[in-house]
Parts: C-alpha cells; sequence; structure tokens
C-alpha cells in the first residue's frame, strides 16, 4: 500500500526471501535443540525432543517452499514491498519503540513511558497546531501516573521502577 | 429441561452488583479496544489477563468475554463511521456502513448493525445453551487419540480453509507450536529448546506474541498506510432507533442465514471474518436490492454483523467443550482459563459447572448490556478517534509494553514483544497469518501430550488414529481438510468442462 509517488525501496521478493530463510534457521534451530535432549523412544516413551523435532522439521521444509515460490513467481513478487517514504515512517516509529525498551530496565516503565509519550508529541511539530508543553507534560506525566494508580495500586500489580525508581526509594526510606 | 435449571443457576450467580458493574467496565473496556487502532478483541484480553489473576474466574471470564463483546460492537462504530475496520471481522461491515454514514444515514446504520449483532449473538448463545451439555457429554468418551484427531482436524481445516497461502499458514502455525514447546516438558519435565539461556527457562508465553504481532504490528501497518481519520459524524436520537427498530423485521430471512453461517463458522475455525464476507456475498447475491450494494443498503450492514457476532459466540462452544478455540480471541480466552487452573474440555461442565453455567448466562446478559452501553457512548468513542496519532499511538505503545511486562514481571518479554512486533509487520504485509500461531501457541502443549500418549498406547504406530470409527473419521476428516484446496481445485475443473460441455450442447 506504499505510495504511487514513492520510491520503490526493495522488492517484495527479497524481503519474502528473507523471512522465509529466518523461519528454515528458526526451523534448524529447534531441530537441533530437540536433537540434544533426545528425540527418539525411551523406556518411559516417546522422548522429549520427539515432538518438537518434526515440528521444526516441517516448520524449516514449509519455508523452503515459501522460498521456491518466492524464487518462481515472477510478476508479483517483483512489486515494491515498501517506498522509501513510507518505510521511513515505520522506521520513526519503530527505533523510538526500541531505544523506548531498551531504557526501560534502567530509568523503570514510568519514567521511560512518560518520555516516550513527550518526545512523540514533541515531534509533531509540523501540525498546524504545535501542542504546548502544559499539554505535553499534562498527557506524558497523566499517562504514567494513571499506569501506576491502575497497575500498582488498584491491580497490585507492581510494575518495574528501573534502576532510578530504586535509588528514589532508597532516598527516600532514608529521609524516614 | 436441566440444561434450563442449570442457567437459571447461572444467572442468579451473575445478578449481583459486583458482576453487572464488571459487565459494564469490560464492554467499555471492549468498545475502547475496538475502535483504537493497533488495538483489537485478541490483545485487548491479553492485556486484561494479568490483572485477573487474583480474582475468581467466574469474575475473570465475565470480564474478559464482555470485554470481547464490547470490541467487536466497537469494530463497527469504525467501521461505519470511518471506513476504517477495528477488527479484521468488521471489514465487511465497511462496503455498506460507510456510503450509508456519508449519505447521512448513520444512525439508522449504526442502530442496524448493533442490533443484528445483538440478534447474531443471541442464536450463538442459545446453540451454546443447548448443545454444550450433549458435545461434553460426547467428548466424554474421548482419549488420546480421539482428542489429537479434533486437535488435528482444527489445525488442518485452518491450512486449508484460510485464504492465506497454505505453506505461510503452516510456518506460522509451527512457530507457535515451537514456542509452546520451550521451557518445560509437560510429560517428563525436562527443560527443552532452552540452549542454555537462563530467560527461556519459563518459556515463551503467547500473550506476549498477541500483544507484539497484534498490537506492535498493527501500529507499524497503520504507519506505513498513513492514517487519515475522516470520521463522519453520528447522532443517535431516540427516534432513530423506534425508526430504525421498526423496517427490521422484514429482513428476518438475512439475518437467519447469517446467523446460520455465523455458528458454522464459528465452530469450525473458520472464525467471524470468513462469516461476515461470506453472509455478505450471500445477502448480496440473494437481495432483491442486489445494485444498491456498496452504496449503502442497510441489508449489507444486517448480513455481515449478524454473523460476526453469532460466530464470536459460537467460536466458545468448542473451547468449551472440547478445549478448542474457534477465534484468536477465543484462543487468548482459553490460555487465561489454564493460567486460572481450569482444564477447559469436557470435564468442565462437570467439575466447573458453576463456571460454566455463570459464563453462558453472562452471555445473554452481557450482549444485552453491550448494547445499551454502545448505544449511549457512540459520540464519545468516536470523539476518542478524532485525538491525533501522535498523542494515541504512544499511549498505546505504553499499555502494550506495560501488558507484556506485566505478564511474567519480566523485561525480557518487552524485548520479545518488540521482536514478535517487527515479524507480525512482515507477516502482515507477506500475507501470513497471525491466528493460526497464537492457537497452536495456546494449544502446542495440550496437542503434544494427547499425540504422545497416544503413541505409547500404539507403541509407535501411527494406525491407532484410524483404530475405531470415531477416531478413523476425525483423522480423515483432518486429512480432508488439509488437502481440500487441492481438492477442490480438482473438483472446479471438473465440473467446470461438464458445464462448458453443456453450453455447448444448448
Amino acid at each position: 500500500m506504499s505510495n504511487t509517488t514513492d520510491t520503490p525501496l526493495v522488492a517484495t521478493r527479497w524481503v519474502e526471501i528473507g523471512l522465509a530463510l529466518f523461519t528454515a534457521v528458526l526451523g534448524g534451530i529447534v531441530m537441533v535443540g530437540a536433537v540434544e535432549i533426545g528425540i527418539g523412544w525411551s523406556d518411559t516413551g516417546p522422548e522429549a525432543g520427539y515432538f518438537p523435532f518434526y515440528i521444526g522439521l516441517l516448520l524449516s521444509a514449509a519455508s523452503v517452499g515459501n522460498l521456491i515460490l518466492a524464487l518462481l513467481r515472477t510478476p508479483t513478487m517483483s512489486a515494491a514491498f515498501v517506498g522509501r517514504k513510507a518505510f521511513g515512517q515505520v522506521l520513526a516509529v519503530f527505533l523510538p519503540i526500541t531505544l523506548y525498551v531498551i531504557a526501560m530496565p534502567f530509568a523503570g516503565i514510568y519514567l521511560a513511558s512518560a518520555v516516550f509519550i513527550a518526545w512523540f508529541m514533541w515531534r509533531d511539530r509540523q501540525r498546524s497546531k504545535p501542542y504546548g508543553i502544559a499539554l505535553i507534560a499534562t498527557i506524558s506525566c497523566g499517562a504514567a501516573l494513571a499506569s501506576y494508580l491502575i497497575f500498582s495500586l488498584w491491580f497490585k500489580v507492581p510494575l518495574d521502577s528501573g534502576v532510578l525508581g530504586d535509588l528514589v526509594a532508597v532516598v527516600g526510606g532514608s529521609l524516614k | 429441561m436441566s440444561e434450563i435449571d442449570s442457567l437459571m443457576q447461572g444467572m442468579a450467580l451473575i445478578l449481583t452488583p459486583h458482576h453487572i458493574g464488571l459487565m459494564v467496565i469490560g464492554v467499555l473496556l471492549g468498545i475502547l479496544v475496538g475502535v483504537l487502532p493497533g488495538l483489537g478483541a485478541p490483545n485487548g484480553v491479553a492485556l486484561l489477563l494479568p490483572l485477573t489473576f487474583t480474582m475468581e474466574p467466574v469474575s475473570a471470564i465475565i470480564l474478559l468475554s464482555c470485554m470481547y463483546w464490547g470490541a467487536l460492537f466497537g469494530g463497527s462504530i469504525t467501521s461505519i463511521l470511518f471506513n476504517i475496520p477495528g477488527e479484521p471481522s468488521s471489514v465487511a461491515t465497511t462496503f455498506d456502513g460507510y456510503p450509508m454514514a456519508r449519505n447521512g444515514q448513520a444512525g439508522e446504520a449504526l442502530t442496524a448493525a448493533f442490533t443484528s449483532a445483538l440478534l447474531g449473538a443471541l442464536v450463538g448463545v442459545l446453540l451454546l445453551t443447548f448443545l454444550s451439555t450433549r458435545i461434553a457429554e460426547f467428548a466424554m468418551e474421548f482419549s488420546s487419540p480421539e482428542f489429537f484427531a479434533v486437535y488435528l482436524l482444527a489445525f488442518c481445516t485452518f491450512i486449508g480453509m484460510s485464504k492465506n497461502p497454505p505453506l505461510k499458514t503452516v510456518v506460522a502455525m509451527m512457530i507457535g507450536f515451537a514456542m509452546a514447546a520451550v521451557g518445560m516438558d509437560t510429560v517428563s519435565g525436562e527443560l527443552r529448546l532452552t540452549y542454555d539461556q537462563p530467560w527461556l527457562l519459563s518459556g515463551l508465553s503467547f500473550e506476549v506474541a498477541v500483544i507484539g504481532l497484534f498490537g506492535i504490528g498493527e501500529i507499524l501497518c497503520t504507519v506505513e498506510e498513513g492514517l487519515v481519520f475522516r470520521g463522519e459524524r453520528a447522532r443517535i436520537t431516540p427516534m432513530t432507533i423506534l425508526r430504525t427498530w421498526a423496517k427490521l423485521p422484514r429482513y428476518w430471512l438475512t439475518w437467519l442465514r447469517s446467523a446460520l453461517v455465523g455458528c458454522w463458522m464459528g465452530v469450525t475455525p473458520g472464525g467471524p471474518t470468513a462469516a461476515s464476507f461470506m453472509s455478505y456475498s450471500l445477502a448480496r447475491r440473494f437481495s432483491k436490492n442486489r445494485d444498491n450494494f456498496g452504496k449503502g443498503e442497510v441489508e449489507g450492514v444486517i448480513a455481515p454483523e449478524t454473523a460476526d457476532h453469532s460466530a464470536g459466540t459460537s467460536a466458545l462452544l468448542p473451547m468449551l467443550t472440547l478445549g478448542i478455540p474457534g477465534s484468536a480471541t477465543a484462543a487468548v480466552m482459553l490460555g487465561g482459563l489454564m493460567i486460572w487452573g481450569l482444564h477447559p474440555g469436557p470435564t468442565l461442565f462437570v467439575e466447573q459447572h458453576d463456571f460454566v453455567w455463570g459464563l453462558i448466562a453472562s452471555m445473554y446478559l452481557g450482549n444485552v448490556v453491550s448494547l445499551i452501553v454502545v448505544l449511549a457512548t457512540v459520540p464519545l468513542f468516536a470523539s476518542i478517534l478524532r485525538i491525533p496519532f501522535s498523542i494515541i499511538a504512544p499511549i498505546i505503545i505504553m499499555v502494550c509494553s506495560i501488558g507484556a511486562y506485566s505478564v511474567h514481571n519480566s523485561m525480557f518479554d518487552v524485548g520479545l514483544m518488540l521482536i514478535f512486533g517487527a515479524l507480525g509487520y512482515l507477516f502482515k504485509k507477506l500475507g501470513y497469518p497471525i491466528a493460526p500461531l497464537i492457537l497452536a501457541a495456546v494449544l502446542g502443549d495440550k496437542a503434544e501430550d494427547a499425540f504422545r500418549q497416544s503413541m505409547l498406547f500404539s507403541d509407535g504406530q501411527l494406525s491407532i488414529f484410524w483404530s475405531n470409527p470415531l477416531v478413523g473419521s476425525l483423522t480423515t476428516a483432518a486429512l480432508l481438510m488439509l488437502f481440500w484446496p487441492l481438492l477442490a481445485r480438482g473438483l472446479k475443473a471438473l465440473f467446470g468442462t461438464r458445464q462448458g460441455q453443456a453450453r455447448h450442447v444448448s
């Protein structure tokens, strides 16, 4: 669904091939893991790797099938998988999520979420009416606060507040 | 009749302020996830699961199932007002729902959609009420080979009936099975496929896969397509509702046909999406107003909505009686049942009588509650979609991350969610189906147990799957389903040439 004005980044064929190779390797890894623990029969019946081995085998076989289809079917496969501009937009969302996930163990879920939301809103300045600082602060802190209230207080599922959160807790404890 | 008695008991159990409150909350949350892009019924239920661990199973299933109904209703709101299906199963509703809204009949379209949804759901619940006990009794006689044959039938139907390429369905399904195998082997207690990595010891949970594949993957697809919300205004007045209701009875035949299609597709793993498309095309073929379809014909809204909801509800029939979910959402709920310590399958009806009938009773009430809530809150939820994407997207991503984290309180799961998100984006763009992966991840261990026990009985002979008429016909049906695409092509070729000849003769 890439734009007609958008220059194509990569043909569908290559993505198909890449994914098929990935799933084939995945199947291989599963088979290796299954062989390690035994795929035969023991005194108590089939061993633990018996079933997973065939799962891995089927996975690899079906992947190879997909690979062959991707190589054979010419016309549909040469179509663009994604346009340059569209993929840029996808990356503009995917990379921040990756950073957010990496930052989470250190900054904690609350802080990381608040910063993530604030940054996302701040970035969207080219709109006709950019968000004010007050709105950004209210929404990002409000979302973090709401998740604290709902998860930690209401449902008693404590969320990781990260190294920084632990530090705050230690300082708070020593002040008492 | 004993079903009526049990139903009354169930009603008595759920008619408490606490449970009715849970229903309203569930429906509201459900409409919310149905309306928001990137969230849908399967990951809405997966996100809510960790919060139900401390609840009573009956309360938890009421909350989750009402969320499911709410999400189905919410999907119709966005289809009709914004031409954006909130759920895959409401794609067919956009064909005539959005044109109606553009013609200024948004109120009529929404009322017709919600009402036929309720009627469709009620047919599904009736089916569940009167068939479930019988099927459960029948399935009580099953032993491992029969159970494995039923699982096989479910999986093969997915491969054979799916619109996606069969090999891609197999790949998705096998990834799910491999996921389920990671961690402790349920039979021998041995650790497997962990490759000495400590973070793999506890296994890979299906909730994380659901949240990543459906949630993050969906967001990435939405971003790529460039989101444009151009919504039509909706004003639902009591007069509109009454006027639409007065018109509805004349469509009874469409309604009946769609409900039957829905029930059939819900019980077999065709799922609500296939049901709504099929019902729409049947309605178009048989309607007197055929030419008006696609331009805003109310029948084109009634048909997919009825089928969608009756499939959604009847998907719970095989889930409760056989332990086989008919849709992705039902698969997630089944996983929830196992986490609460219940064993889905025929024994559930004996051991957990209150739970089963509480759930069935709540489905009658929950759907009526849904209709009232959804009619009252359409403007509110329509305005949520007018919130800019740069605010709603990060919040959805935050909710997904917290959901993935709270499954096991582990940061590793959040990273896993991200990987599944990227995979979900590729899967969606390349036509790999997601539902079979989830189904296999949830059912993998049970299917494997059944298979290994059957192999134990037979000393490794596959002929045990044809050892008696019941298991034999199940296995044969499964293989027929698996090769259905090839068979259908063969039959078509045969009939095609015959018709061609007939035309020649005339």
